[in-house]
């Protein structure tokens, strides 16, 4: 319906409603005529005496904030019509345990890791300047990260792996969210942090349950790895440990030194060698 | 007298019995003020003891459209999906501008964060076992930029995902 005598074209909301749409139509600019469906979600959702009601006592900055929080969550519940935006917060509450998780896993492995660094640039030098061999060092933790299980090194891949799968799972209706917060109930509010409030209500042992059972889940990902892991697996068959790396590579030093005697003596003796 | 008071009491069980007057109307239909059926599609999720439960729902959403959501889904997921809905009100009614749009925002930027901070704890892992001195702290950020999952642009102001083109309301329209 357009404005008589007017150009600009009847808002989506106006159109819906089948009314004439005023200059002052107050949903006018959040409601563009060529998407209708936003305005029917948001309509279906929160119905347009409720939308004007959440606005009234706004100011004119906050209303656009407002109006956006309020169609993306119409648009969510459209999608998902029983979980909604709860639904997306537990997961992605759920991805931050996840990685929080792996976070926790990798770092004792880094700093093991970073102190046998420093410790092979500090020490090798000094050895081979003194023309001794590097102590054996026996710590069987040298390279811990070859022989754990693979899920405790979530590489990128992985991560993808779990993006996907949890895309697949939002895209299936409602199917992903299920038994894992089922159980979260409706909580009176305790804080005025509108923030906390997920958190807050958050039911973890509904989601300890769930990630064992992903976990599970999680080994054939990893698998899937194939470049990584056959590298690691390929230098662990050829290089266990760094000491046998580092005794190699002690020994060759040591031959070409004694390479270097044994031409000097030759310049000066009729010893000859034989190699 | 003993008989006569016997038979009251066992006329007055009967009339309970028979009515749904046995049964306290349900949060909903106590707000509403109108008689709760036997067949009321809020009674089994809006106990009478929660009277507040339905009052947010009902200022944010309105009965009608709740009603109409719950006869949308089936009868095993109302329960999930009037508990969404009572999460969202409340949210709603704490922050009016944001509502529970705002967690997301929140949780979507520290997964953000933290994936980064999980790529680059790989990234110098990797380095280390290949026996390569680790990359400096600042270079390492900026494998994983964006974990939008395609749902739709990233509004640079506020960082919410939104499914839709914002840029024709907001700017001139304040």
């Amino acid at each position: 319906m357009t404005l008589k005598g007017g150009t600009s074209q009847a808002c989506a909301a106006c159109k819906y409603q089948r009314r004439k749409c005023h200059a002052e139509c107050p949903l006018a600019p959040y409601f563009p005529p060529d998407q209708p469906k936003m305005f029917q979600n948001a309509h279906k959702l929160f119905g347009v005496r409720n939308i004007l009601g959440i606005l009234k006592n706004l100011d004119p900055d906050q209303k656009t904030e407002a109006m956006r929080s309020i169609i993306y969550q119409a648009d969510i519940r459209d999608r998902y019509p029983v979980h909604g935006c709860l639904g997306i917060i537990c997961q992605l509450e759920y991805r931050i345990w996840q990685t929080e998780e792996a976070l926790r896993a990798v770092h004792p492995q880094l700093e093991m890791y970073r102190h046998h660094y420093h410790y092979q640039q500090e020490d090798v030098p000094s050895q081979l300047e003194l023309g001794m061999a590097p102590p054996n060092n026996n710590n069987s933790n040298s390279l811990p990260l070859f022989n754990q299980t693979p899920h405790a090194l979530p590489l990128s891949g992985s991560y993808s792996s779990i993006n996907n799968n949890s895309t697949t799972d939002m895209d299936s209706k409602d199917n992903a969210v299920n038994s894992m917060w089922i159980q979260h109930q409706y909580a009176t509010p305790t804080t005025n942090n509108s923030n906390s409030i997920a958190i807050q209500s958050h039911q973890p042992l509904a989601i300890q349950q769930e990630v064992i059972h992903d976990y599970d889940e999680m080994h054939p990902f990893f698998d899937t790895i194939d470049d990584r892991q056959s590298y690691i697996d390929s230098k662990e068959a050829y290089d266990s440990s760094s000491e046998e790396s580092l005794k190699d590579t002690t020994q060759s030093i040591e031959h070409v030194a004694e390479n270097e005697l044994k031409s000097a003596a030759a310049c000066f003796s009729l010893i000859s060698i034989n190699r | 007298m003993k008989t006569a008071l016997q038979a009251k009491k066992a006329k007055i069980i009967k009339i309970m019995a028979s009515s749904s007057y046995s049964n306290s109307p349900c949060a909903a239909c106590k707000f509403l003020r109108r008689k709760c059926l036997p067949d009321c599609i809020f009674a089994p999720y809006f106990p009478p003891e929660e009277p507040q439960k339905f009052a947010n729902v009902h200022k944010i959403f309105g009965a009608s459209n709740v009603g109409k959501l719950l006869n949308e889904v089936m009868p095993h997921q109302r329960e999930d999906a009037v508990n969404s809905l009572a999460y969202e009100a409340e949210a709603r009614m704490k922050d009016p501008v944001y509502g529970c749009v705002g967690a997301i925002s929140v949780l979507q930027r520290q997964v953000i964060r933290l994936q980064r901070e999980l790529d680059a704890t790989n990234a110098d892992l990797i380095r280390y076992a290949c026996n390569e001195a680790p990359a400096p702290a600042t270079s390492q950020f900026g494998s994983r930029r964006d974990s939008n999952q395609g749902q739709g642009a990233v509004d640079q102001n506020s960082a919410f995902y939104f499914p839709y083109n914002n840029d024709h309301f907001g700017d001139g329209h304040e």
